[in-house]
């Protein structure tokens, strides 16, 4: 065997490895099609680490970018939707979820109000086997607070100017306006911002993604081609 | 861990440029180290004289795919969440005439042609230049264009899903292809190589 393997040339080595791993991938299955296993503690671990959320100035700034590598999902109702609904969102309620047409393999990120509807939403997509899923971190809730309506400090110490600018133009951006931090704290409950329900106008941004959905693959994304 | 890495959010937009980047140093690099920065070399292959570039393409074919076989195959690749290019049948088959057209005058391909200007050599130069100049008109001529470009499904097949062979099938069925395709470059080389002494 071994002087048989001797008198072989490196080339047909390398074929006969070829050859074996081909016939061993025969068997291979390398999409497991519709069965799905849920790893209860991969899930735990990512829960825990919240890698499974998006925070809102992250998303904005996605938006702002016109990054186009994802699928915004919001849950309410198309009543609640044609109120207010964050610029390139796509309404899917919940009742919907599972015939919306939603690709397993999209990043797809979930708001509704709070976070209660979404977390829902994001485990009854894992357990349908959708593999990259993620929550707006405090919802619609969330979104008002520190995109469209942000908090900025009365007198701004030279670390915060930069900040506050950045959330100044961020809210701008979205047709809010920003809150001083003094109103905020005296108003306790009942803020300026959100004593009245909050109804910013819609910005007109550019649509990353068509709302009907086909576009919103990333199909924008350059080609990759060897040679 | 699982990959692919950039799909799961592991890292952004800017350290997938790095990345790209690195990976395209080493591209380059393996292109040269196989001589394919020259064009002699690069067109000889249409000649039937020395098909390297068609061994080392298939080779790199092969390793990839049992690669990414193996790899979705313990679970540490998601092969669903890997891009694919959508194919766009018709267009696609004139694209690539073009291309092999260009490969036949020019002596490059796109991606030896980088390579071949960055070691200095002044033919890769000027095809890079007329890389740019059909860029430049097919992106002036694009709205023209737009319908054939666009023709078909633009869905992404896939030879298992398109024919309904399990995946393993059409896997070993590559892998046989590329041992019969490197046994008859072999053969081809050594009658056409005689031809050129004479």
């Amino acid at each position: 065997m071994v002087r048989w393997l001797s008198t072989l040339t490196l080339n047909q080595k390398l074929a006969i490895v070829a050859i074996v791993l081909g016939v061993v991938a025969l068997a291979a299955e390398p999409y497991p099609g519709g069965r799905v296993t849920l790893d209860a503690r991969e899930l735990a671990l990512v829960v825990s680490q919240e890698a499974d959320h998006v925070e809102a100035p992250e998303l904005a700034a996605w938006i702002i970018e016109s990054r186009a590598d994802y699928r915004l999902v919001d849950l309410r109702t198309e009543a609640e939707f044609a109120r207010y609904h964050i610029p390139t969102a796509v309404s899917i309620p919940m009742s919907g979820l599972m015939d919306a047409g939603l690709g397993r393999q999209e990043k797809i990120v979930l708001y509704s109000e709070g976070g209660i509807h979404s977390a829902q939403a994001w485990m009854l997509l894992k357990a349908q086997g959708y593999r990259s899923v993620y929550m707006l971190k405090g919802g619609l809730d969330e979104w008002n607070d520190q995109v469209v309506f942000p908090v900025v400090a009365d007198n701004p110490t030279a670390v915060e100017r930069a900040r506050d600018e950045r959330r100044r133009s961020m809210s701008v951006f979205f047709g809010g306006q920003p809150r001083s931090a003094a109103a905020v704290a005296a108003g306790a409950a009942g803020t300026p911002g959100f004593a009245t329900p909050l109804t910013p106008a819609m910005p007109q941004v550019a649509a990353p993604s068509s709302p009907s959905g086909a576009a919103a693959k990333p199909a924008a994304r350059k080609k990759k081609e060897g040679c | 861990m699982m990959a692919p890495f950039f799909k799961y959010g592991m890292f952004g937009d800017q350290t997938s440029l790095v990345v790209a980047f690195l990976i395209g140093i080493g591209f380059g690099f393996f292109l040269e180290r196989a001589g394919f920065g020259s064009a002699r070399k690069l067109v000889s292959q249409f000649y039937l004289n020395d098909l390297a570039v068609f061994k080392v393409m298939f080779t790199a074919i092969v390793t990839a795919m049992l690669g990414v076989t193996y790899l979705s195959w313990v679970g540490w690749l998601d092969l669903s969440l890997v891009y694919l290019v959508p194919t766009y049948l018709l267009p696609q088959m004139v694209g690539g005439l073009i291309l092999g057209v260009g490969f036949v005058v020019g002596g490059y391909c796109p991606g030896t042609s980088v390579a071949a200007t960055a070691t200095g050599r002044v033919d890769g130069l000027l095809y890079l230049l007329g890389i740019f100049a059909g860029m430049f008109a097919f992106a002036e001529l694009f709205p023209l264009l737009k319908g054939f470009y666009l023709a078909g499904a633009g869905e992404e097949q896939t030879i298992p899903a398109a024919f309904g062979l399990p995946y393993g099938v059409v896997v070993f069925a590559v892998v046989l292809m590329a041992i019969g395709g490197f046994y008859g470059a072999g053969l081809l080389e050594r009658k056409f190589a005689a031809k050129v002494v004479e």
